[in-house]
């Protein structure tokens, strides 16, 4: 597609993004900000144990404080919803507690008051007796036979046909188990030459975005509700608030802003469920915010536990691939098991190995719910098979980079699930970090106290499918233009971004274009901004609705110009006719209507193909619209007295298709390997029993400017891909999927130490290298 | 939050006047970047707070002494005291321990007050005004009284400081023109993070011998403390590697880490160790 427009003008530009004055003078709306007139804040009380039986809620205390509206529990949620469990892959979570909790910190109560700060100090006041049950943290743990089981029963949603056969099992915290084979794993391991097993740890993290959790209802009318949402999928909220309620989903309203950050924390149903109930209860307005803190006990990221077992011939080649992954999904599905299965399907990396195993399981545990976090599972995967790349490498005396290239899986070859792979441009990405990691020139690997060295690694991620997308594209009488779409803009400068393709196809400068904020009594269907599906997806949508209009409009012109349809265009900012007529897109819709008046409607859906895996073997000829290739490089100096790892470069380059605009290409990519660069060295949730330890920004520590490597840059490959917009496929999450194990790589380069769990904080640095020198540290 | 009573008195007496020795739930209030975090822990109800935002006059800002030193007033914000030319001329080993010292957003409204009384184990400066060897200014209705800046924090979160004082000044006494300080601040997760493990050190040397030495830690244990073994491994020896050396090793033997989430005890006292070590050695 992208080679038939040879003089593209808008795409490809780096322009700046449409909203940057707002945000800058901060005229931008979030969701926020905002105050409804006689709204009620509620706060929330939590659990404070990891697993137990409710016996008695006494709201007493907390009713008795001077300013107490309400104090909401399950038993007044159930009058509203008799079902009140939800969840995008399971309807497992009730909205508020019943009958027992299943880990520290989930919500028991509301309280509700005008002032906030009476409503917070009446939530400490409720008092909740417990019979206290075993709890379980650990994956392995949890899914083992015999471990404390938190959910009677499994209760997958129907919207899943393939989670059906789920439904009603009992006795076991594995939500969801899925496999893919490929040849025979166990023979091929026979055969090779060598074989190496391991096991990698991630541990948990969390989002951390600027803007915590905010949801606001109110009634509407006589039987509507509008949600006001921070929230990164306003559909999926409509469909299953509806679906909760009872409801027809015309008569939920859900509308969004500009996001504060989202990265996988803001989707499905987080506070939006609670803010509808009790402003129903109520009968006014509701407002629930989060604090930073709170958000820590919502969502998190998946740890995981992976292990890998892998068989390769003595030059280097892996015939043979058995990886075995725990996800833990905390108290709550959420969308843990489609994390388990769409990430857990490229489990053999971005290799062609003729033999592969794949089981992935989705465990409940005791900890707070995980969900998705930009990459959706890829890099605790990347973490392990890239490490052990390099282990494998190391031992077998071949470069790393090298080892990469012999084993990669190309365009053309056939990927673990069967799917023939198209758009997977390994060589070009690994061309490109040799060239900007100057790999094959020596390096100074330091001396003394302070040692160096580099690493590299590549991650893969296939887009999950199916989902689909639709846009409409509105001409108003003036001859204006707008974009309606439920694309959230969460600062990934999806608003600039689908401008820009709107713009190409209609010969506008992007900056005419307008964006119709998230609304779904306004905005068509998505099914959410996640998973860098939105420039591929809403893409191709906005493109087709571009076009659409476009076409209505060559139509007009060609009837009032008196012209064959084949010989206009739209360019410049009008219809232009190849004889030189030229008519402005207001005068189009004063030839339709008579009138300076009207309104044209371009729609575009897109929905990808897609063909469902085998249940047993995992294959599909067509697991993915679009595969996202992404490596890191990195370079890094040790401190070998005290662990401490300095970053000096990190390279990261993709795999884009097409950049539409290239320089926020860039800034994901460098984004990405920032907020990696934080999981890899230092974030992570410290647990006792549940609680988490750390649950504050002062103590839960995030980069800084002062974090930042010297030399930190983004790079990408272009080579057009057929079914994406103009060439593009999605990029928000490919930068995150290799910078940990770049520098794991780059950690044994230098000192020659392997540690298996992230993060590779000092302590855990300084442990390894002294158990290498045969004078461990003492254990604590 | 709960409900608490706020008042802005406008001069030191009416706030002394303000407070009460026998309620713990009476304090006073400066910049708020420490004692907001334990309102919204819950770690901290107040029933009254006595905010300081209004005192001026030598409260506030770096003054020179009569005899020699500096008086800075309590009220200083930590950004204050990062630029004032008086401090970076009497003890540059502050100015420059200021700049890593959480970030520009708390330092603008920090105190120096507040981080003094606060209590915290993890602060940077006390173990540096430790070595310096402040002195501080408490007053109350009762009178003023001197403490020692190494007699201030008595344990985890307690200071000898009563609940009718407030902190008014901090005294720096001149320092000798051949001393040696330095302070060495260690962070273990992001850089600008407080200290897993903070040493200051503060030493002369006489005919290529140590003559004096004064060592403290903060961060690694449950206050911030003077290392006596460690100071005293040093009187009269060399000012060279292999003493620095010794005096790590005493500094490591000496303490009772404080395991935290930033480092088990054994790595703080590991850090301990190459900290002292390193500390010395720059300060040369
Ligand atoms: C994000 C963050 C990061 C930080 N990082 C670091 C770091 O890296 N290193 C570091 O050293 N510190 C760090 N700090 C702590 C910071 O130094 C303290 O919060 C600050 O110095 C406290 O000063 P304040 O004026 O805000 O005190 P307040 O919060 O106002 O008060 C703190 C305590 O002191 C008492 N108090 C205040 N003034 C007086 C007075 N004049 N007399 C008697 N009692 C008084 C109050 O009653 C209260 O108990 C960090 C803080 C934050 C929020």
């Amino acid at each position: 597609m992208a080679d038939s427009h040879p003089t593209l003008r808008e795409i490809g530009r780096s322009l700046p993004r449409l909203e940057s004055r707002a945000k800058v003078n901060g005229s931008v709306e979030y969701i926020h900000n905002l105050r409804l007139p006689g709204m009620l804040h509620g706060k929330i009380h939590r659990s404070a144990i990891a697993h137990g039986r409710i016996v008695r809620i006494d709201a007493g205390a907390a009713l008795a404080v001077e300013g107490v509206h309400a104090v909401v529990t399950a038993e007044d949620v159930l009058g509203i919803c008799p079902n009140p469990y939800y969840g995008p892959a399971f309807h497992d979570q009730p909205i508020l507690a019943l009958g027992k909790v299943r880990h520290v910190g989930e919500p028991v109560a509301i309280v509700l008051a005008a002032d906030p700060h009476i409503a917070e100090e009446a939530a400490d006041l409720v008092s909740v007796e417990y019979e206290p049950l075993e709890a379980v943290f650990d994956e392995v743990a949890a899914a083992a036979p015999g471990a404390p089981v938190s959910h009677d029963e499994l209760r997958p949603a129907g919207t899943f046909t393939d989670l059906k056969h789920l439904a009603g099992r009992k006795g076991t915290n594995v939500a969801l188990e899925t496999r893919v084979r490929r040849g025979d794993a166990d023979a091929g391991f026979a055969r090779a030459d060598r074989v190496f097993e391991h096991t990698f740890r991630t541990g948990k993290v969390m989002h951390a975005a600027f803007e915590p959790m905010v949801s606001l209802a109110e009634l509407h009318g006589a039987d509507g509700l509008t949600i006001h949402t921070a929230s990164q999928s306003p559909s999926f909220v409509r469909s299953e608030i509806g679906r909760l309620l009872g409801w027809p989903e015309n008569r939920v309203r859900v509308r969004t802003a500009f996001l504060g950050g989202g990265f996988g924390a803001k989707l499905y149903i987080k506070l939006e469920a609670m803010v509808a109930v009790c402003a129903l209860l109520v009968r006014r307005p509701v407002r629930i915010a989060l604090t930073m803190d709170e958000q820590f006990y919502t969502i998190t990221k998946h740890g995981a536990t992976v292990r890998i077992k892998t068989g390769v011939t003595s030059d280097g080649r892996m015939t043979s691939r058995k990886v075995e992954t725990y996800w833990n999904g905390g108290a709550y599905a959420d969308i843990g098991p489609r994390v388990t299965q769409k990430s857990g399907f490229t489990a053999a990396g971005p290799y062609d190995i003729e033999s592969v195993a794949l089981d992935n399981y989705a465990v409940y545990t005791n900890d707070p719910p995980a969900g998705a976090l930009r990459g959706f599972g890829i890099s605790q995967l990347v973490w392990a098979y890239e490490r052990q790349a390099d282990l494998i490498a190391r031992a077998l005396g071949i470069d790393p980079l090298e080892f990469r290239r012999r084993n990669a899986l190309r365009s053309g070859g056939t990927h673990a699930t069967g799917t023939t792979v198209y758009g997977m441009e390994v060589d070009a990405v690994l061309d490109r970090l040799a060239e900007r990691m100057a790999w094959h020139r020596p390096f100074d690997r330091g001396a003394g106290t302070i040692r160096r060295g580099r690493g590299l690694a590549i991650g893969v991620k296939a887009c999950v499918s199916p989902t689909t997308s639709t846009a409409a594209v509105h001409v108003h009488g003036d001859g204006s233009c707008a974009i309606h779409c439920s694309t959230v803009d969460m600062g990934q400068a999806s608003d600039t971004t689908l401008a820009q393709m709107a713009a190409e196809v209609l010969g506008l400068p992007t900056t005419a274009i307008r964006l119709i904020r998230p609304d779904t009594d306004v905005t068509p269907y998505d099914m959410a901004t996640l998973g860098s599906r939105s420039t591929f997806h809403m893409g191709n949508a906005v493109v087709r609705a571009a076009e659409d209009v476009r076409d209505q409009l060559l139509r007009i012109a060609a009837a009032a110009l008196r012209v064959d349809l084949a010989e206009l265009e739209c360019r410049d900012q009008a219809i232009v006719s190849r004889g030189g007529a030229r008519l402005t897109f207001g005068d189009a819709m004063r030839a339709r209507f008579a009138m300076q008046a009207g309104t044209l409607v371009g729609v575009g859906s897109y929905t990808p193909h897609y063909t469902k895996p085998d249940g047993e073997t995992g294959q599909s000829p067509d697991i993915t619209p679009f595969w996202m290739l992404g490596g890191a490089g990195a370079e890094i100096a040790v401190d070998c007295e005290t662990g401490r790892i300095e970053v000096t470069k990190l390279v990261n380059v993709a795999d884009v298709g097409r950049a539409i605009n290239p320089a926020s290409v860039e800034r994901q990519l460098t984004s990405a390997a920032i907020m990696q660069l934080g999981f890899t060295l230092f974030e992570e949730m410290v647990f006792s029993d549940g609680q988490v330890l750390n649950a504050s920004l002062a103590d839960y520590k995030i980069p800084g400017l002062l974090d930042l490597p010297r030399d930190l840059t983004g790079s990408f490959v272009e080579v057009p891909h057929r079914d994406g917009p103009f060439g593009a496929k999605g990029v928000g999450e490919t930068g995150v999927f290799s910078p940990a194990p770049a520098i794991a790589n780059a950690l044994y380069d230098a000192v020659g130490i392997t540690i298996f769990e992230m993060p590779l904080t000092p302590e855990r640095v300084l442990r390894a290298l002294r158990e290498s020198e045969n004078r461990p540290l003492e254990k604590d | 939050m709960n409900r608490f009573e706020l008042v802005e008195p406008a001069t030191l007496d009416e706030a002394v006047a303000l407070l009460d020795p026998d309620d713990s739930a009476v304090r006073a209030v400066a910049g708020a970047t420490a004692l907001i975090l334990m309102m919204k822990a819950r770690l901290f109800r107040p029933s009254r707070l006595v905010s300081l935002r209004r005192l001026q006059g030598t409260l506030r800002g770096v003054h020179d002494e009569p005899a020699g030193g500096l008086r800075i007033g309590a009220l200083t914000t930590l950004t204050d005291l990062e630029r004032s030319d008086r401090v970076r001329a009497a003890a540059p080993v502050v100015s420059r321990a200021l700049r890593t010292l959480s970030n520009v957003r708390v330092r603008n409204v920090a105190t120096l007050g507040g981080h003094l009384a606060h209590g915290d184990p993890h602060m940077d400066l006390p173990p540096i005004l430790m070595t310096l060897g402040a002195r501080v200014r408490v007053v109350s209705r009762r009178g003023d009284r001197w403490i020692e800046m190494q007699d201030l924090v008595r344990g985890y979160y307690v200071t000898s400081i009563a609940n009718d004082e407030l902190i008014a000044d901090v005294h720096l006494p001149a320092q000798p023109a051949d001393a040696h300080t330095w302070y060495e601040k260690f962070t273990a997760l992001s850089a600008d993070d407080w200290p897993t493990v903070g040493v200051a050190v503060w030493y002369r040397t006489g005919a290529g011998r140590i003559t004096d030495a004064r060592l403290a830690v903060g961060a690694a244990t449950e206050r911030p403390m003077r290392l006596a073994a460690a100071e005293a491994s040093l009187i009269g020896a060399a000012a060279d590697p292999a003493s620095f050396a010794r005096a790590a090793d005493a500094a490591a033997d000496a303490i009772e880490p404080l395991a935290d989430i930033r480092g088990s005890a054994a790595y703080k006292r590991e850090m301990v160790r190459v900290h002292v070590r390193r500390a010395l050695d720059k300060g040369r």
